[in-house]
């Protein structure tokens, strides 16, 4: 099924189906860290539960002589499986259920501004419909996934994620594009709740259930929040870095943008909004585009995109070096990369 | 001499095997008949129920049914006959008054947002609902407790139980008004139609995030499962209603199945939990269940009665608003017995010009709805004897009186 987790560990990758196409960088290091994890097709996913079960229990005879903890040592399959609970692998599918419900939520159609053009109303109406239904059968089933954890820490720390995430598109969808200007502070705050809550949430929460200290839960949060701005920054700065690339449209609530209008201040914003709008009130993208390349909004962003893949570089920096750590790394590197 | 198999539950004995047939009880009773190697009476009784044979059930003869069914379904126990005409007891809402009272507000600190988000979650929670879920809840809770020997006091947690159990429900109807495209509900604007359909939306996911929250807090791992299973129920039971069963007898399960999911498997499991906080027993966490399971039954079947029935404004949401959205609910799919006409209406959900009237025409002449009412009846029949083998308390018997008002409601 198109919701099951293609990898599930400590980091992820956000499935946006609205993202520009990833740096070839970005997907390298997606596909080497899926490497350690497995895929689920592989046969290990179907061996995985009961490889963990007897890893664990072959854990219990280090120290002793046995030959099994040889073999066990010098095998693939019992190593790897040793460091992926079975519960955090089911976190990582929750965790992946949840995005893709607000992604579907996040897709319905508001009737009232429905236009001709849009094509029979019956059919959005349908389409909200089966959105909803959809939503919602995901959503429940992340609920049920959750309780099975036997956690309740950790069901209030997802469920408060998805709080968080629904009050982010929430007030996303309010903003206007020429209402005041948001400082970068601000930028952070309303970006990290619908796009940085549920991944650093749920790093926290994939410490907790393999009952790591709370400073480790920290970092493990500290990480994901950073690793998930940088990664929406480094999305919405694809479009003003990249050489050759004119865009037919792009938000006006995306960072070059937010920061380009600050920098500008409101008056001239609108001046300039005008400038690139027709009759119709409709904007010329490539007029516009090209207004904000020349202004520090781009180069703004930039800093800011290193800024959080340091910050979550600096996290993991806390844990173990690792196969595992070293993927995160090169996942944090990757996002200074367009 | 034939009766229609509608008719045939109607007698005392026939009743009880259709309601075990509708409880699930028959499967046990089948069960048990099949190991035994015999076929009872009872059990043959309920096939001609399921596949409308003529009677071959002497309802005069005793028949040799389990000591369960001998908890008399028809005849009224004697217990519940006394405290019925009681005059000194107490109205459910008013015992649960002290408890209900802060529920909303309490509800509303529960819901941690601000500016328009804020307004929207605290739309429905203006304390103009009618309160009937988290009321359950607080009774069954003070029952319990006083039948596991502890004061009739309410826990912290049973209460968050109720309002955790108030919060899904609002969740869903934000949900459900979106899908039906409402535009009224307790005599205000729906949310979607104010705000738009996909902030409506976000606002019930927003709420329920704040009911499963509340629901970890408790710390109780069973719990969780419990009520978790209860919002996987209300969206299997929201898919149910986008499909139709051509065979008759199997529209009539498919019915009584969503209708469960729908509606009574939130105040079930609710109940449910609230057993669970403060008695180890099985069988209390069963009786719990049942009760709550069955007086939710009854309380959807009187809606849909109410649906026919009713004047619009009384509603506070528009009637015969089930056929208009293709739904045959219980009145209708008992008039199609009287009336054949109904079925090819049923089967295109009454999508063609005038098949709404023309199926509300033929509900309101033929017994659907009478016979919808005595179903309810035997629901809350069985929701009485479940409760009753709780221990005496005033919280109990105001839970029997319930379903009285259940019965009664005219909105």
């Amino acid at each position: 099924m198109a919701w099951r987790s293609r990898f599930s560990y400590i980091g992820r990758r956000h499935l946006s189906i609205f993202a520009n196409p990833s740096p070839s960088n970005w997907t390298k290091v997606v596909s080497d860290a899926e490497k350690i994890v497995g895929y689920p097709t592989s046969f290990m996913s179907l061996l995985s539960d009961e490889l963990s079960n007897v890893a664990m229990h072959v854990k219990k005879l280090v120290g002793t002589k046995h030959p099994l903890l040889n073999t066990a040592s010098n095998s693939d399959l019992i190593c790897d499986s040793m460091v992926i609970y079975p519960s955090q692998r089911n976190l990582a599918e929750i965790t992946e259920l949840i995005h893709t419900a607000f992604l579907v939520h996040r897709g319905i159609v508001n009737l009232k501004e429905w236009m001709n053009s849009d094509g029979p109303l019956k059919n959005m109406q349908f389409g909200n419909k089966m959105a909803v239904l959809s939503g919602d059968f995901l959503l429940a089933n992340a609920c049920t996934g959750l309780a099975q954890l036997n956690d309740s820490k950790v069901v209030e720390l997802i469920s408060s994620a998805i709080g968080d995430v629904m009050q982010g598109i929430y007030h996303e969808s309010s903003t206007s594009a020429e209402e005041g200007s948001l400082t970068v502070a601000s930028w952070e705050d309303q970006t990290f709740l619908p796009h940085g809550a549920l991944l650093a949430k749920s790093c926290q929460a994939a410490m907790k259930l393999a009952r790591h200290d709370t400073e480790a839960q920290n970092w493990a949060f500290q990480y994901g929040k950073h690793l998930a701005l940088g990664h929406k920054l480094n999305s919405d700065l694809q479009l003003f870095v990249k050489s050759g690339s004119e865009p037919a449209v792009f938000s006006l609530d995306s960072a070059p943008v937010v920061f380009h209008r600050q920098i500008v201040g409101p008056e001239r914003w609108r001046h300039q909004l005008k400038q690139v709008q027709n009759m119709a009130r409709q904007i010329d993208y490539t007029k516009l585009w090209g207004l904000i390349k020349m202004e520090r909004g781009v180069s703004q962003g930039l800093d800011l995109c290193s800024y959080h893949s340091n910050k979550a570089l600096e996290a993991m920096k806390c844990f173990p070096p690792s196969e595992a750590r070293s993927a995160l790394e090169n996942m944090a590197y990757a996002l200074t990369k367009f | 001499m034939a009766v229609p198999w509608s008719r045939c539950w109607r007698s005392g004995a026939g009743a009880a095997v259709l309601l075990d047939w509708c409880c699930g009880f028959s499967r046990r009773a089948f069960t048990h008949a099949a190991s035994a190697g015999r076929r009872t009476d009872s059990s043959a009784a309920a096939t001609q129920v399921l596949f409308r044979q003529g009677p071959v059930y002497n309802f005069n003869r005793p028949t040799t049914i389990t000591r369960r069914r001998n908890r008399c379904l028809y005849t009224t126990p004697p217990v519940c006959c006394s405290i019925c005409s009681d005059a000194k007891l107490k109205d459910p809402f008013s015992l649960a008054q002290k408890d209900l009272q802060n529920l909303y507000e309490e509800i509303k600190k529960l819901l941690v947002s601000k500016a328009e988000l804020k307004v929207l979650c605290d739309y429905y929670f203006d304390g103009k609902g009618k309160a009937f879920r988290p009321m359950i809840v607080i009774l069954m809770a003070r029952a319990c407790n006083v039948h596991s020997n502890k004061e009739g006091v309410l826990l912290p947690a049973q209460r968050s139980i109720a309002m955790i159990s108030e919060m899904i429900h609002t969740a869903s109807l934000v949900h459900d008004d979106v899908i039906d495209d409402s535009d009224t509900r307790r005599g205000k604007n729906t949310i979607n139609k104010v705000w738009g359909e996909r902030k409506a939306i976000l606002a019930g996911d927003f709420i329920l995030s704040a009911a499963s929250m509340a629901l970890a807090r408790i710390g109780n791992n069973t719990v969780v499962s419990v009520l978790s299973q209860v919002i996987e129920d209300l969206v299997r039971g929201e898919f149910m209603q986008l499909g139709s069963k051509e065979n008759e007898n199997e529209r009539f399960k498919h019915y009584l199945e969503k209708t469960f999911k729908k509606t009574a498997s939130l105040i079930a499991n609710s109940c449910k939990a609230v057993s669970i906080l403060v008695n180890s027993d099985p069988e209390v966490h069963e009786i719990a269940y049942q009760y709550g399971r069955n007086v939710g039954i009854a309380f959807q079947l009187v809606d849909d009665i109410l649906d026919f029935t009713s004047c619009a404004n009384l509603l506070g949401k528009p009637s015969a608003a089930d056929l208009k959205l293709g739904l045959a609910t219980g009145p209708v799919l008992f008039a199609c017995q009287q009336f054949p006409e109904l079925h090819a209406m049923i089967m295109r959900r009454f999508s063609s010009d005038g098949d709404v009237d023309r199926a509300w025409q033929y509900v309101l002449k033929s017994d659907g709805v009478e016979q919808t009412n005595y179903l309810a009846q035997h629901y809350c029949q069985e929701a009485i004897r479940q409760i009753s083998r709780l221990r005496p308390s005033t919280e109990r018997d105001a839970l029997i009186q319930l379903t009285e008002l259940v019965l009664r409601r005219d909105k």
